[in-house]
């Protein structure tokens, strides 16, 4: 316990650093033969692991292709070697593009379908192995495999088997030290955020499709690697070492790990090469048992045992649970005497329409909204309000119209590209990744506008250092705005309703947008809530930004909007100042549910009405 | 004329599996990898009865449709049903066809076997080629399954409570439909059709332990090359491939033959990635 809690204050990169250097060293401890072979089996194996992890964890797309391109590596590496070229760096370099290539490749098709054509595409590459393999028999031996594969040397120094294994294990350390940059960077929460909802990703300017495919081309380097180091270690390939086993022993310890962990690919490669392919017996029931775990591990250990790990450390190291106390009203959050100026822009949707197939959702609607103003659209459920904000938002095509931001032309954008031009939006339903702090969450707002490239991040350049210092300025400024910096370390998905919205505006105002789109905002709220929400929105409109409001709470419309849109149909209702629409008799009728010819006056009723209606909004 | 007996019938095993598919995906949007190890399985159950048993044609037929549906509902309650994430399912149903794939190859070896086709094996010419009775019978089986299932879903209640669910789960759910029911009927139908027509796939392509990854992914294939939820895509899909892998293997040697397939997939989800008889859709949020 003690030791736990201590550890777990100091830098947790700590303990596998340790581990790896161990690893390295191994070859000093004369270890026996059949061990060291098995360790270097389980580092080739944690490596192809790590990179289905990048594409299966973290991107949410499953890969089975993971041994062609350790193959792509192998051959590489192998017919390289053949012809005289034995420096393993060299071998390493050109294995590692070798299988970038090929995830490229198959990668861009792969994924233009979503989910199950890029499992499908990158499985096909496993079958044609063995024919891409026949076809080129000349140089590569065809079935036979591939002979006169010469030992691997090190800058014209020829290696000893000791040396080789620390080769191995130096890449191996190399590739996690890597991962773990990557997974704790910028790219690391984009690709949950990814994971999450691709919507949410491409509502933060997020390219869904090019995000996919780094993170799978990229796994596919670590498996080149491997196929480079496994060619020199046996001197010896043939097709029947990248076969479908190998395909799912791999996707069999990425589960068991936890494919959504950086170290997870060393557990479950390591369990899986010292202990199921020990037994001999295992050979033969070996399709049985990795298929009942995958269904099992499918089913019960959603975070592999890395996830099981995690959950032990946290109680062991902290006693108590990680999530923040959900304390309401921090006196030092209100610090609202300095705002700093939110640019705002102004959005001009002209006549703009939509039919889904017979049903016209719009018919040529209009909204201007300025900065230092909010807009509210309000109308009844159906009346077209969501749809315009997909429609501004780009997830939607225009049938008709004209949608801009100042003087750009948004409606011609896909959503990333709308969202990269300054247009931030909130979700109905609040839209969270798992597993990160409420300062990633909001952090990833700035991840379109701001880029550092990933191997800026690995390689922790100045100018990742410099975008990350922005990133945490940045996250607390807006924490502050909305007041809920106190919570800056508490787990995202963990907060309440309330303090979810509140996280979502501060993920949208980091990114400075143009324009904010509040999709009903309020709705769940209790009147505390709402209250901290429109003081944080007024904060905003204050500070000259451009706020879009849709909402149903019609009291909180009232008392935050400068203007007030009307929808009912797909049309244009009604326009004007909160007075104005309160007395306007088509909104009255259409959507409050008054009659205004009713005996009662109008105004006793609409107060009744707002009463009542303001917890959960009127008009449902 | 012959190749294009041999290439049709080909295609249109490959059309029944992605029907398999299909069925599965429009009644509950899931994608079961482990279909094709159905068939594959039909194909065993079948060898078992006709061969090791001696039982009549009839009998084993239904024998065969009778244990997949078992092993089918089996899969969906312990594979499907329990998993409530997309991606896992993905996981768990590859999870199932490995399984499957190892308890064939304990229980009938690694050897392909021969299943007897009922009509014989003799060759026959016809339109200027020769041709197998199964092949032809093949064919005319995948056409009819289509046929039938395209007057089913718009005949019955059943088939058009399915196409309701297909639209919007929850409008169907609303309207009295026992959705989660329905698509375990349809799951496992699914699985009385693969064991069905496992006797005379196996009957053409012998029954082996590592026919269901090639099945599964020809089936997916002809799915892209259809659209999902197509069926008469099918049918078009699997003639396609059936007669791509079928010249690749004769003209340029039978390494070419998987190449020439992954080739179309390739070009199909790059030109038209929702197939050719599905409109895209808008996303919605």
């Amino acid at each position: 316990m003690q030791l736990a809690r201590r550890l777990a204050g100091g830098p947790l990169w700590i303990v596998p650093l340790a581990l790896g250097i161990l690893l390295i060293l191994v070859p000093y401890f004369n270890l026996e033969y059949s061990i060291v072979r098995q360790l270097q089996l389980a580092m080739i194996l944690s490596l192809l692991v790590s990179g289905l992890n990048l594409s299966l964890g973290f991107a949410g797309e499953l890969a089975l292709g993971q041994v062609a391109m350790y193959a792509a590596g192998a051959y590489t590496a192998g017919l390289l070697s053949k012809n005289g070229h034995t420096d393993i760096l060299l071998q390493l370099a050109a294995a590692g593009l070798a299988a970038l290539l090929v995830g490229v490749l198959t990668g861009i098709p792969g994924l233009r379908l979503g989910s199950w054509s890029l499992a499908m595409t990158s499985f096909f590459l496993v079958l044609l192995l063995p024919d891409v393999i026949a076809i080129f028999k000349e140089d590569t031996g065809g079935r036979n495999g591939l002979t006169g594969i010469l030992s691997p040397t090190m800058f014209g120094r020829m290696l000893t088997p000791e040396d080789y294994f620390m080769v191995i294990a130096v890449v191996t350390v190399a590739w996690f030290a890597v991962m773990r940059n990557i997974a704790v960077s910028r790219h690391g929460t984009a690709l949950r955020v990814l994971k999450q909802s691709p919507v949410l990703a491409a509502s933060m300017g997020i390219n869904v499709f090019r995000m996919k495919l780094m993170a799978y081309a990229l796994g596919a380097v670590p498996a080149g690697l491997a196929g480079a180091l496994f060619a020199s270690l046996d001197l010896y390939i043939s097709p029947e070492a990248f076969g479908f086993t190998v395909a799912t022993t791999i996707l069999a310890a990425s589960v068991l790990g936890g494919s959504a962990s950086v170290y997870g690919a060393v557990f479950g490669a390591f369990v899986l090469q010292f202990g199921l392919n020990q037994s001999t017996d295992f050979q033969k029931y070996s399709l049985v048992v990795t298929g009942a775990f995958l269904i099992i591990g499918g089913v019960l250990l959603t975070g592999g045992l890395s996830g099981l790990a995690r959950a032990l450390w946290r109680k062991l190291a902290a006693g108590q649970p990680a999530a923040a106390p959900a304390d309401r009203s921090d006196p030092d959050a209100s610090a609202g005497d300095e705002v700093p100026a939110v640019p705002g822009k102004v959005l001009k949707v002209e006549g703009v329409a939509k039919a889904f197939g017979g049903n016209q959702a719009l018919k040529g609607v209009d909204l201007t909204a300025t900065p230092g103003r909010v807009t509210a659209l309000i109308g009844p459920n159906g009346s077209g309000k969501t749809t315009l904000l997909n429609m501004i938002c780009g997830f939607y095509r225009t049938d008709a119209g004209v949608i801009a931001l100042d003087e750009r032309q948004l409606q011609r954008m896909g959503p990333d590209q709308v969202a990269r031009t300054g247009v931030a939006r909130t979700f109905q339903t609040p839209n969270i990744p798992e597993g990160i702090t409420v300062r990633e969450a909001v952090m990833a707002g700035r991840y379109a506008g701001h880029r550092a490239t990933v191997l800026e991040a690995v390689l922790r350049l100045p100018r990742y250092r410099k975008v990350r210092k922005g990133d945490l300025a940045e996250a607390d400024r807006v924490l502050d705005l909305v007041g809920i910096r106190h919570l800056e370390d508490a787990e995202a998905t963990a907060l309440p309703l309330g303090q979810r919205r509140l996280l979502e505006v501060a993920r949208c105002l980091i990114g400075n947008p143009g324009v904010l789109l509040l999709d009903e905002t309020a709705s769940g709220l209790d009147e505390d809530e709402v209250e901290r929400l429109a003081e944080v929105i007024r904060r905003v409109r204050d500070a000259g930004g451009t706020v879009v409001l849709v909402e149903h709470n019609f009291q909180l419309v009232l008392s935050l909007a400068d203007e007030i849109v009307a929808l009912a149909h797909g049309e244009l209702m009604a326009k004007g100042t909160p007075e104005e629409i309160q007395n306007n008799e088509r909104v009255m009728s259409e959507y409050l549910g008054i009659d205004p010819d009713a005996p009662a006056s109008p105004h006793v009723v609409l107060a009744d009405v707002l009463t009542d209606g303001a917890q959960d909004g009127v008009g449902r | 004329m012959t190749l294009i007996w041999g290439g049709l019938s080909l295609g249109a095993i490959y059309a029944i599996v992605a029907i398999g598919y299909n069925i599965v995906f429009i009644s509950s949007k899931t994608f079961n990898f482990a279909h094709a190890q159905l068939t594959m399985v039909g194909a065993f159950v079948a060898y078992t009865g006709l061969v090791t048993w001696d039982l009549p044609v009839l009998v084993v037929v239904l024998m065969a449709a009778a244990a997949v549906a078992v092993i089918a509902a089996i899969e969906e309650r312990i594979a499907i049903r329990p998993v409530g994430d997309m991606h896992n399912i993905l996981v768990t149903t590859l999870g199932a066809s490995i399984l499957l794939d190892g308890i064939a190859q304990l229980t009938w070896g690694t050897q392909p076997l021969t299943v007897p086709f009922f009509a014989g094996d003799e060759a026959f010419t016809l339109l200027g080629g020769r041709a197998y009775p199964v092949e032809l019978f093949l064919i005319a089986m995948a056409v009819l399954i289509v046929v039938a299932l395209g007057i089913y879903s718009r005949r019955s209640l059943t088939g058009l409570a399915l196409l309701g669910m297909a639209e919007d789960r929850e409008a169907a759910l609303l309207r009295g439909v026992n959705v989660r029911r329905m698509a375990f009927m349809a799951f496992v139908a699914a699985g009385a059709l693969a064991g069905f027509v496992g006797m005379f796939v196996g009957s053409k392509t012998f029954a082996v332990s590592t026919l269901g990854a090639a099945l599964a992914l020809k089936g997916f294939v002809v799915l892209a090359i259809g659209g999902f939820g197509s069926m008469p895509g099918t049918l078009v899909g699997g003639t396609l491939v059936g007669l791509a892998e079928a010249y690749a293997s004769r003209y340029l040697g039978g390494e070419y033959a998987n190449l020439a397939v992954f080739l179309i997939l390739i070009t199909i989800l790059m030109v038209r990635p929702a197939g050719l008889f599905v409109r895209t859709k808008e996303r919605v949020v």
